[in-house]
């Protein structure tokens, strides 16, 4: 009763108070939204209570040459210890292991970024494979597995039209770069020519579809 | 005439004046800021404006739920902020194109542990049939790298990528890995105080090891972190000693020569922090 009265008296001073109020809130509500939106596009885990605070979600956002691409969710119990329940992340990443290895239960950040390593790298690769389909329809996808941690190419030598078999091992799986470059060809000295082992070179060190431009513009291959 | 002259030239420079301000507005037009607001942010403006909505809606209630609302916020904030491992200052937003491939710039600010960084990037997004499309089109990184020689070419390349998520993901492990080095320091500095100094702080590269009893003979601990092009983040730490030459000639057995080669093989057996353990305490002991 008596604050009603108070209201009433201080009217004109209460709306000058309520308005400074009101905008004070409104620039930290903005400058909030913004920075929140901050974290989510700088690729941030984005982690949401769940389930009354017995549960957290969390999301792995995946980006490859400035494209963002899939985002992964992982729901993780709060329990003793901490447990993942709901995922979709793909069944050929060792979810299990990771977590072991980077000790989930003492260090989730730890876990979350060696997960997240994991699903760039893989999500990398798949869009490298993408890519070699989209640009370079002389070049024949001969094998590639889920994981893509392995490449099978065929190119064709322009002269002759030979054919060169071009193995792509990407054995560290938190790695866009393959790690073994195989070169089978009929002509037993063509793998061996200084422009071929130049040419594995490149395929270490740069990612596929980009080195496939670099020979097809040299000539090299169709 | 005259009159007629002096009224004609008096309107034409009206008529220039304002064809100058409605350049001007037209400019400022381009720079409007388009404000979405919704839910409480809308209550709030709608009360500011003497707007209110709905009947008896008081000014005071709005204030509660909007503050109610703000403390959330807070609250995700530092959510976000602990399992990103990153603090964010500030961030603005500008729209550059407000058609089909809507395209923002944005600048952010912040730190994560020791290091600062600020950034500006564009992001363009495009609606595709089934699925939004969003591209980083630019992307520029302002941070203080000191002599961290590999950091600063390896920023370059993330900059000519535009692999905004990676630049996150590395500077957060990089970032991990300097914080254990000065944790490490720390602990050996006091452990061992009269044998371990740290002549550029706990966050440089350098531990020195002084024997108490030879004034110039110093072991120096560097303890690098590197960061391969592809983002990879590794520690590497050597140990180099600084013998005086007179020291060196009393060295018959050549165990300072070998101190190097000796104190990598420590490394891989032990592990960093029994390896450098080791070391101090036979430094400290030896005489």
């Amino acid at each position: 009763m008596d604050k009603d009265c108070a209201h009433e008296e201080g009217g004109e001073m209460d709306d000058d108070s309520v308005n400074s109020q009101l905008l004070r809130l409104m620039a930290r509500h903005a400058k909030l939204t913004d920075l929140l939106h901050a974290h989510h596009l700088i690729g941030g885990y984005d982690i949401i209570k769940t389930r009354q605070g017995k549960g957290v979600c969390v999301s792995l956002a995946t980006s490859y040459d400035g494209v963002y691409l899939d985002t992964y969710n992982m729901e993780i119990d709060l329990t003793a210890p901490l447990r993942i329940s709901r995922h979709n992340i793909p069944t050929f990443i060792p979810l299990n292991s990771l977590a072991e290895q980077s000790n989930l239960q003492t260090n989730i950040r730890a876990f979350l970024d060696t997960l997240s390593q994991h699903l760039n790298a893989f999500v990398g690769r798949k869009q490298q494979l993408k890519l070699v389909k989209e640009l370079h329809e002389s070049v024949e996808v001969m094998e590639s597995n889920a994981l893509c941690s392995i490449l099978v190419l065929l190119l064709t030598v322009p002269e002759e039209k030979t054919a060169v078999l071009c193995k792509l091992h990407y054995t560290d799986h938190t790695r866009c770069l393959p790690t073994r470059v195989d070169i089978d060809c009929e002509d037993e000295q063509l793998p061996g020519s200084s422009q071929w082992k130049k040419n594995c070179t490149l395929f270490k060190e740069t990612p596929v579809h980009k080195a496939l431009s670099t020979i097809r513009q040299a000539g090299i291959i169709l | 005439m005259n009159d007629n002259m002096k009224q004609v030239s008096v309107l034409e420079a009206q008529v220039q004046a304002l064809q100058a301000e409605i350049a001007a507005l037209q400019g400022q037009q381009d720079n409007n800021i388009n404000i979405e607001l919704r839910g409480r942010m809308q209550d709030a403006l709608l009360a500011l404006s003497g707007k209110q909505r709905g009947e008896g809606s008081r000014g005071l209630e709005i204030v509660a739920s909007l503050r109610a609302e703000v403390e959330e916020l807070e609250e995700d904030l530092n959510r976000q902020t602990q399992i990103n491992g990153i603090t964010l200052t500030s961030c603005t937003t500008k729209t550059l194109q407000n058609n089909e491939s809507g395209l923002q710039q944005y600048c952010v600010k912040g730190h994560c542990s020791q290091m600062f960084f600020q950034l500006e990037f564009q992001v363009s997004e495009v609606k595709k049939e089934q699925s939004c499309e969003r591209t980083i089109t630019d992307l520029n990184i302002v941070m203080d790298t000191g002599d961290l020689q590999d950091f600063s070419s390896w920023l370059s390349g993330v900059e000519e990528n535009r692999d905004l998520l990676l630049f996150f993901r590395t500077l957060r492990r990089f970032s991990d890995r300097c914080d254990d080095r000065c944790r490490t320091f720390q602990h050996f500095q006091e452990k061992y105080p009269t044998v371990v100094s740290l002549p550029g702080g706990c966050w440089s590269e350098i531990m020195t090891l002084h024997h108490p009893q030879l004034p110039g003979c110093v072991l120096l601990v560097h303890w690098s972190v590197q960061v391969s092009k592809e983002g990879e983040v590794t520690p590497k730490i050597d140990l180099l000693p600084k013998i005086p030459q007179t020291a060196l000639q009393l060295d018959s057995a050549r165990t300072l020569e070998g101190a190097p080669a000796a104190f990598q093989s420590l490394l891989r057996l032990l592990g960093t922090e029994a390896a450098l353990e080791s070391t101090i305490m036979s430094v400290s002991t030896s005489t």
